[in-house]
């Protein structure tokens, strides 16, 4: 697997994309689900709609910050140890 | 559209097109030349003619169907054409090949055989199809298509070409042969065929019209339709024929128009035949003019094109083909968006096209009336003039809400063509943002995120420079937050009951701050010539903005409904409430917004993450809490070191463990900024710039949290209590400190000044007892690790190390067997290097924008060093003393005197440190006077008078004391080499100023006024004196006390603030500015100059307009105000300064440096 600092700016926009997008259809599930069954949504146009309209959000993360979250699950596997556990436990 | 013949109609009633049957002809295989020719002579019989033209046809369907396999038919053909090749004695013009067709197609049309010219059409385009693969007939091919040319068969064709609409079977087979004549041996005879357009393209139009009719059989419907040849006919010409050709093709309107009339019913190869051609032999043809591109690309076609979205392709019948729709879209974003394709036209960004936004407006008027005396400001609110009128029209008729790809283009017109943002919203009544969970509502959502997120365009008006007005508000506004997304329907968005509906709109809520904050600070530019015309248009854009965006108050009520676990919710809903305290403060704090309970729960949820959550998750609830520390540094009531029944801790240190005890690799340099910023003003560590802060406390931190996890979880209650008490009674500590001071060895001599010390220390040496009282062991036993390395690294910080060592040993008495003494210096350096490491190095991304937030990306500067500067700026002084020059005089003539500078040497020893040198020098000047005056020197009268004067001054300010003033001095010298050329620009204001009074004032610099202030005394002088007068004050600033006669308070102002105005002056020369440089590089050179500068002239920021002007004219003059800042701020009392400007020097200077 290649190492997260590694990646090029194209690599970490795409799983940024993937992420954000299963992201926002966790947190909107009920409302994606209502969205198809009303009367509008005609499978061939609508369905690259919404999608496109979902992840356009991610133009309001910077780069630097898209890689941050995108590169925190390989900074914390490989600090998954004494220290990253207790992180905050006790507050 | 061709006029419809109305013989035979039904009057009113519908017209149907008559049925025409047809016979088919008889026809025999062809097997010698000889038995071709026969059956192609002339015969007048119309049945016998079309079998011997049926024969013909399937001969060369044949030979065109198999390609090379039939050597002995194209051999058949070849004798056949030779055999009718006419003689190359007849005259070029009436040489007739295929003489017997071409008599047989005219025999025919006398009584009108349709069947038999039908036949000859059909059998000539197929003819010349053939001959255009074979390059040995091609000669032969072009003698056909010349003769085509002559007279009698171009009346057969033009009469073909308008034979009624039912007969298609002539009308097809014409165009085709057209198209193949026109295309034949790469458009030879395209010309002449063009020369010939009254015949040609006769009915051209209409037979574009006509199109296969739904009764008609499988077979017939299969095949083209008289439309298809024609358009494929005039795409043939358009590829062929030259530029100013097109051009005359492209303006017959009705053509053009009916090109693009029934696009969407046309075949899939025909449209992509259509698109194709017009890209590549008009659209992005150079050489066809930009008319007759804009002629072909009206809104019609525009509009016809764009109905290919909706084309309906059968992709299982011709999967190998482009999707249409994507090929109507890409056509479309090259025709709309590319300047030299015709359509799109040069606007001016955010000025509307009846705006001059250059206009000189009586100043008077812009004073007493603002922006009310720009007729125009408000005159586009319901209604902008655009040039791009095409467009304009062109994008009321597309649908961006209900696809992606029309969106998209919409989108790139808008970039490419800004002024019709505002304009489309306007004219668009029917769109509104009405929140309803739809796809069209998501889809208008989508389109207005595009819309907002577009960049302002470069300085408003897309030009190089800004111009000298503001563009009009509502324009602005309309591009921040376009007309639908008013305020009533924002807050029903945000309220709405389903949470998407509100998340969509708060996306574009963050985006649109964004954008107003780029707004105003294009409007606060520092290049601005009228600054507080635009300083006014920006409050007002900030009006209309609250105007149209929700209030706070909806905006915080939004961030409470969202549930804890949407994370991505919560970031973009703390993403625009963080905005709002940064952009438009005087707005969000408005509200009594309390951000605690907020960061409790964000930092409760932290806390209790779960070992299977994501850590992207995290991440972004990271960035959430990022989001909520940077509100609670904006909002005056958050209470950092309050606690609660709800929390163990204050804010201030949850958010420190946060810090500490973060996983490595999870970047915390905000937090770390933020805890920063809260310690330094809350008093707990020093608050000058060279200390580093908290670091110190993080770093021993740290450390303990490396050698012993445990540790740090009992030291935070004890650490939480001092930093609590610290940060509430800080004088108490200082007063503390006082005290110690007078303990320590040798300190209370130096003063507090020199003992800077963290008060937090004492604080922690204040509660120690208690922690001793208590006998909690495992807090002491923490507390032995972290103080000797807190106070050591607090050491290496540059406090104060006497004071922290009887701090120390205070401290020691507590604990039974004392504490261990401090870490090596290396030790400690060592690692609050390794802490600054850390926290510096994920600030890359924040530091490449200053606190200005001006990107300083991309930006490869090359820093002029001071070397360099020093050689560009430094000049000598010219009033050194020379002693010699005392002695020299005497032996040399009075024009020696005067034009080889002895008596300017003699003038500069009255600035000598030496009262004997100056008193001599008196003596002699007196001397020099009188030898003068006797002489026949020409300007005798005046040098004798300037001497004088001087000499009476300098004996009036008491030569004896002191050396004279610098100015009054470099003057003397000065004005010396102007007396003696009588045409020189000043000589007449010198002597002006001579007779003036016999002793000149110390206390002023001489002649300035009058260079400043008063008319040049010849036409045209101005720079000329103005050059004489900066090099004279150059030399007259050489020691503190000649600076202070440059700034201080005078009439019209100091005189360093009047110079300084000079740079104003755009068209003042490089020379001049660079003397003017000189000038502030020896103020700097002077004790106290610097600071003087700085805190009285606000020199920085001088200079800091002074590379924005040039930044994009001259690199290197750029880089001269930008070195020529680092050594003012070099140079100059930083903590004075740092006070001065609460910092903001230090930022700009220190800023700049980092890139």
């Amino acid at each position: 697997m290649k190492m997260a600092e590694n990646k090029s700016n194209q690599e970490i926009a795409a799983e940024f994309t993937s992420y954000y997008l299963q992201r926002v259809t966790k947190e909107f599930a009920e409302d994606l689900d209502k969205v198809r069954s009303a009367d509008d949504f005609k499978s061939d146009a609508a369905l690259p709609l919404l999608i496109n309209a979902l992840q356009q959000g991610t133009a309001l993360f910077s780069p630097e910050e898209q890689r941050r979250i995108v590169t925190a699950e390989a900074a914390a596997a490989t600090e998954e140890s004494q220290s990253g556990k207790k992180y905050l436990s006790t507050i | 559209m061709g006029k419809r013949n109305s013989h035979g109609d039904f009057a009113g009633g519908p017209r149907k097109r008559q049925r025409i049957v047809h016979e088919a002809p008889t026809s025999e295989d062809v097997h010698t030349s000889r038995q071709l020719r026969q059956l192609l002579a002339f015969d007048s019989d119309g049945v016998r003619a079309r079998h011997g033209l049926q024969s013909f046809k399937l001969f060369l369907d044949e030979l065109l169907a198999g390609g090379d396999s039939h050597p002995d038919r194209l051999q058949i053909l070849r004798e056949y054409l030779d055999s009718t090749t006419p003689s190359e004695s007849e005259d070029e013009g009436s040489r007739v090949y295929l003489s017997d067709i071409m008599q047989t197609w005219s025999h025919a049309s006398q009584p009108s055989n349709d069947n038999v010219i039908s036949a000859v059409v059909v059998a000539l385009a197929l003819l010349l199809k053939l001959l255009s693969q074979k390059l040995e007939l091609v000669p032969v091919g072009l003698g056909i298509c010349r003769t085509l040319l002559q007279k009698r068969q171009l009346e057969l064709i033009s009469r073909a070409l308008s034979a009624d609409k039912g007969k298609a079977f002539i009308i097809s087979p014409t165009l085709r042969l057209l198209k193949e004549a026109i295309s034949f041996d790469g458009g030879a005879v395209a010309k002449p065929i063009f020369r010939a357009r009254a015949f040609t393209l006769k009915s051209l139009a209409r037979n574009m019209g006509i199109v296969h009719i739904g009764e008609q059989d499988e077979e017939a419907a299969k095949r083209p339709s008289a439309r298809t040849n024609a358009v494929l006919f005039l795409l043939n010409a358009l590829k062929f024929l030259h530029p100013e050709a097109k051009k005359e093709l492209l303006s017959q309107r009705d053509v053009v128009s009916a090109l693009t009339r029934d696009l969407k019913q046309d075949p899939p190869y025909l449209v992509i035949q259509l698109l194709d051609t017009l890209r590549d032999y008009v659209l992005l043809d150079d050489k066809v003019p930009r008319e007759a591109k804009s002629s072909l690309l009206g809104a019609a076609t525009l509009i016809r094109i764009s109905s290919l979205y909706y084309y309906r392709q059968n992709t299982s019948t011709e999967p190998s083909l482009p999707s249409i729709p994507d090929k109507a879209h890409d056509f479309l974003m090259n025709a709309c968006t590319t300047p030299s394709c015709g359509v799109l036209r040069q606007d001016m960004g955010l000025y509307p096209r009846e705006t001059d936004p250059d206009a000189t407006l009586p100043t008077a008027e812009l004073e007493e009336l603002g922006l009310e005396a720009i007729v125009w400001m408000k005159r586009f609110k319901t209604e902008v003039p655009v040039r791009n009128y095409v467009l304009s029209n062109f994008l009321q008729n597309l649908r961006p809400w209900s696809s992606t790809k029309q969106s998209e283009l919409v989108t790139a017109i808008f970039k490419a063509a800004p002024e019709l943002v505002a304009d489309f919203f306007i004219n668009n009544k029917s769109f509104t943002f009405e929140p309803k969970l739809s796809t069209t509502w998501i889809g208008y959502a989508a389109f207005l995120f595009n819309a907002v997120m577009l960049p302002i365009p470069d300085y408003f008006c897309r030009g190089s420079g800004f111009s000298e007005l503001p563009p009009p508000t509502s324009i602005v506004i309309d591009n921040i937050l376009p007309l639908p997304l008013n305020q009533k329907v924002l807050v029903r968005c945000l309220a709405h009951k389903s949470k998407m509906v509100s998340f969509f709109a708060t996306r574009i809520l963050v985006l649109a701050v964004q954008k107003l904050d780029t707004a105003v600070r294009m409007h606060q530019d520092l290049s601005h010539f009228n600054k507080s015309l635009w300083a006014e248009a920006a409050r007002r854009l900030v009006d209309e903005f609250c105007q149209r965006s929700p209030s706070i108050i909806d905006m915080i009520n939004s961030y409470r409904s969202i549930s804890e676990d949407d994370i991505l919710h919560r970031e973009a809903a703390s993403h625009l409430l963080r905005l709002c305290y940064e952009v438009i403060p005087q707005v969000a704090l408005m509200a009594k917004f309390d951000v605690s309970p907020f960061l409790e729960t964000a930092l409760r949820r932290l806390a209790k993450r779960e070992q299977s959550e994501d850590p992207k998750d995290i991440a972004l609830s990271l960035k959430q809490l990022e989001n909520l520390l940077a509100i609670a540094g904006y909002s005056p009531g958050m209470r950092w070191f309050s606690t609660s029944d709800s929390i163990t801790f204050s804010p201030f240190t949850a958010l420190l463990r946060v810090y500490v005890e973060a996983p490595h690799g999870v970047a915390l340099t905000k937090v770390w900024r933020v805890l920063d910023f809260v310690a330094m003003e809350h008093q707990l560590v020093p608050a000058y710039t060279a200390h580093p802060g908290l670091l110190p406390l993080l770093g021993a931190l740290q450390s303990l949290n490396k050698s012993s996890a445990k540790s740090v979880l009992e030291i935070w209650p004890f650490l939480d209590k001092c930093l609590t008490r610290c940060a509430t009674a800080p004088i108490k500590y200082l007063e503390m400190m006082q005290t110690i001071i007078q303990e320590a060895p040798g300190l209370p001599s130096q003063g507090i000044s020199a003992a800077v010390i963290s008060p937090i220390t004492f604080a922690i040496l204040e509660q120690l007892p208690f922690a001793e009282k208590a006998a909690n062991q495992g807090v002491l036993r923490a507390l032995k690790k972290f103080l000797p390395t807190f106070i050591g690294l607090l050491v290496a910080a540059g406090e104060s190390r006497p004071l922290l060592e009887v701090a120390l040993s205070k401290m020691s008495a507590h604990f039974t067997k004392g504490l261990d003494g401090l870490p090596s210096t290396e030790a400690a350096y060592e690692l609050l290097a390794e802490v600054k490491h850390v926290d510096q190095s994920g600030d890359s991304a924040a530091k490449k924008t200053n606190p200005l937030g001006r990107s300083r990306e991309g930006q490869t500067i090359t820093h002029i060093d001071d070397e360099e500067l020093q050689e560009v700026l430094d000049i000598t002084d010219s009033l050194s003393v020379d002693n010699s020059a005392l002695t020299k005089w005497a032996s040399k003539t009075v024009d020696e005197l005067v034009d080889e500078g002895y008596a300017v040497s003699l003038i500069s020893l009255l600035v000598s440190e030496h009262a004997s040198i100056r008193k001599e020098a008196l003596i002699n000047i007196l001397k020099m006077a009188a030898k003068i005056k006797q002489s026949e020197y020409d300007e005798k009268e005046q040098v004798w008078l300037l001497l004088s004067e001087l000499a009476e001054t300098a004996k009036g300010g008491g030569v004896g004391d002191g050396p004279l003033p610098s100015p009054v001095v470099a003057f003397a010298c000065h004005a010396v080499r102007m007396l003696k050329d009588p045409l020189s620009v000043l000589y007449p204001k010198i002597n002006g100023f001579l007779t003036r009074g016999p002793v000149w004032s110390l206390d002023r610099l001489p002649l300035v006024d009058e260079v400043l202030a008063e008319d040049p005394s010849a036409v045209d002088s101005y720079y000329a004196q103005l050059s004489w007068l900066l090099s004279y004050l150059l030399d007259s600033l050489r020691t503190d006390q000649d600076l202070e006669l440059f700034h201080k308070k005078r009439a019209n102002g100091p005189l360093l603030e009047r110079l300084l105005a000079l740079a104003g002056n755009s068209y003042m020369r490089l020379p001049l500015r660079i003397q003017l440089l000189k000038l502030l590089y020896r103020a700097t050179g002077i004790k106290g100059g610097s600071t003087t500068l700085t805190t009285r002239f606000g020199i920085v920021s001088w200079l800091e307009a002074q590379v924005a002007w040039c930044q994009d004219r001259d690199g290197r003059e750029a880089r001269l105000y930008e070195a020529l800042r680092r050594r003012v701020w070099e140079t100059c009392d930083r903590e004075r300064v740092g006070e001065w400007s609460r910092k903001g020097a230090v930022v700009v200077v220190e800023g700049e440096n980092e890139t």
